[in-house]
């Protein structure tokens, strides 16, 4: 009888985090991290840098691997660590790896439908928000083509997906070059840009639909706060409130939303959910 | 400060409209899986016509458009037990909104 030998792809979760001056994304991640290992049961690496490493640990990630921050970029409220994010692909200890911002708030199962996903990378394509469900698409500018989305990102060791994360090494090292290419402002490196004209060039200015994850990303966006509806650490039901702004003044409207994912895109509200 | 007193102090109305849209959010994705190859959206659509097929394989364009063979009664019966499974708990959510009318 022959021998069969069953080669079993590792799986696992890669965040990156920089402390700024602002927020501390090193205790995003751990967050995350542990929200990751509870709900999809993936181990976790960490991709940082020296100086966010506190300096007692109690959470202790699958691997922790330490570069050097690119602190070139800016946006409104001061530094934003979030270059080099092209470097996933090398550092990634795993075959397969899901690819998260720290602030994705990580409530039941289903990301790890994207390991079954016929494709070698994926990501969002398509977004909704809470509680403002006619909220348009975002594009990189009126004369360019539909954003895609960092926050979530699948991809396996395939020569396809390297040279997508080399490509966005290309834009990030040229944002300025393609900013005037595609019309938008590119004086803040944003990865959802670059990963957006990354995967068109690397397809060959194609639309890819097998490289967009088939159900749409959910944001907390802005005039949007959430409460948790418990202290439990992994609590999954979470009151969502909303400031209407109707003729200058406020209502405010709120619903109730459990079991489901979301990305915070305001880091303050994600850090007083985190807080135990 | 519980999110009951949170509400109540903001004065706070339910929004019907935009918890609709989220449980649609929610639910539509718990309809994809992926099986034999291809990734499948558990609707009426492609259960109907596997179900009045009568052939042991068929090709179906999955949700990527590519054309994919497939073991009929399998995918089916995949199918089938995502589209109940998805649209039970779906409904029974829809039950609880519907009483904050």
């Amino acid at each position: 009888m022959g021998r069969t030998r069953e080669e079993k792809m590792s799986k696992g979760a890669l965040l990156f985090a920089f402390n700024s001056p602002k927020f501390n994304y090193y205790t995003m991640a751990v967050a995350t991290a542990k929200r990751i290992n509870h709900f999809l049961n993936l181990p976790v690496t960490i991709v940082t840098d020296e100086d966010s490493i506190p300096s007692s640990i109690d959470y202790k990630f699958d691997n922790t691997i330490k570069v050097i921050a690119d602190k070139s970029n800016t946006r409104d409220w001061g530094m934003w660590i979030n270059k080099g994010r092209y470097q996933a692909y090398e550092l990634s200890p795993y075959d397969e790896t899901l690819l998260l911002d720290t602030d994705y708030m990580v409530n039941s199962d289903k990301l790890l439908t994207t390991f079954d996903l016929p494709t070698d990378f994926c990501c969002h394509d398509r977004t909704s928000y809470l509680m403002q469900p006619t909220m348009s698409q975002e594009v990189l500018s009126v004369y360019s083509v539909n954003t895609l989305w960092a926050t979530v990102i699948n991809f396996k060791k395939t020569k396809r997906a390297k040279s997508i994360f080399e490509c966005l090494k290309m834009v990030q090292n040229n944002f300025q070059h393609y900013g005037n290419i595609h019309g938008f402002i590119d004086s803040t490196f944003r990865n959802d840009y670059g990963l957006t004209i990354a995967t068109r060039i690397t397809n060959g200015h194609t639309t890819p639909i097998n490289d967009y994850i088939p159900w749409n990303l959910l944001h907390a966006g802005t005039n949007t706060k959430v409460y948790r509806n418990n202290d439990n650490e992994f609590n999954t039901e979470y009151t969502v409130m909303f400031d209407h702004w109707n003729r200058g003044k406020i209502r405010k409207e709120y619903m109730t939303i459990k079991d489901t994912d979301f990305h915070m895109m305001f880091k303050d509200n994600f850090m007083e959910l985190i807080r135990e | 400060m519980d999110t009951k007193t949170i509400i109540a102090e903001a004065r706070a109305r339910f929004n019907h409209n935009s918890a609709k849209a989220y449980l649609k959010d929610k639910y539509d994705s718990k309809f994809i899986i992926a099986d034999q190859g291809g990734l499948w959206r558990a609707k009426l659509e492609i259960i109907n016509f596997l179900t009045n097929s009568t052939e042991e394989h068929v090709i179906l364009m999955d949700n990527f458009d590519n054309p994919v063979k497939v073991d009929r009664i399998s995918l089916l019966d995949k199918l089938s037990t995502t589209y109940h499974t998805v649209m039970e708990e779906w409904y029974s959510e829809w039950v609880e909104l519907e009483k904050k009318r």
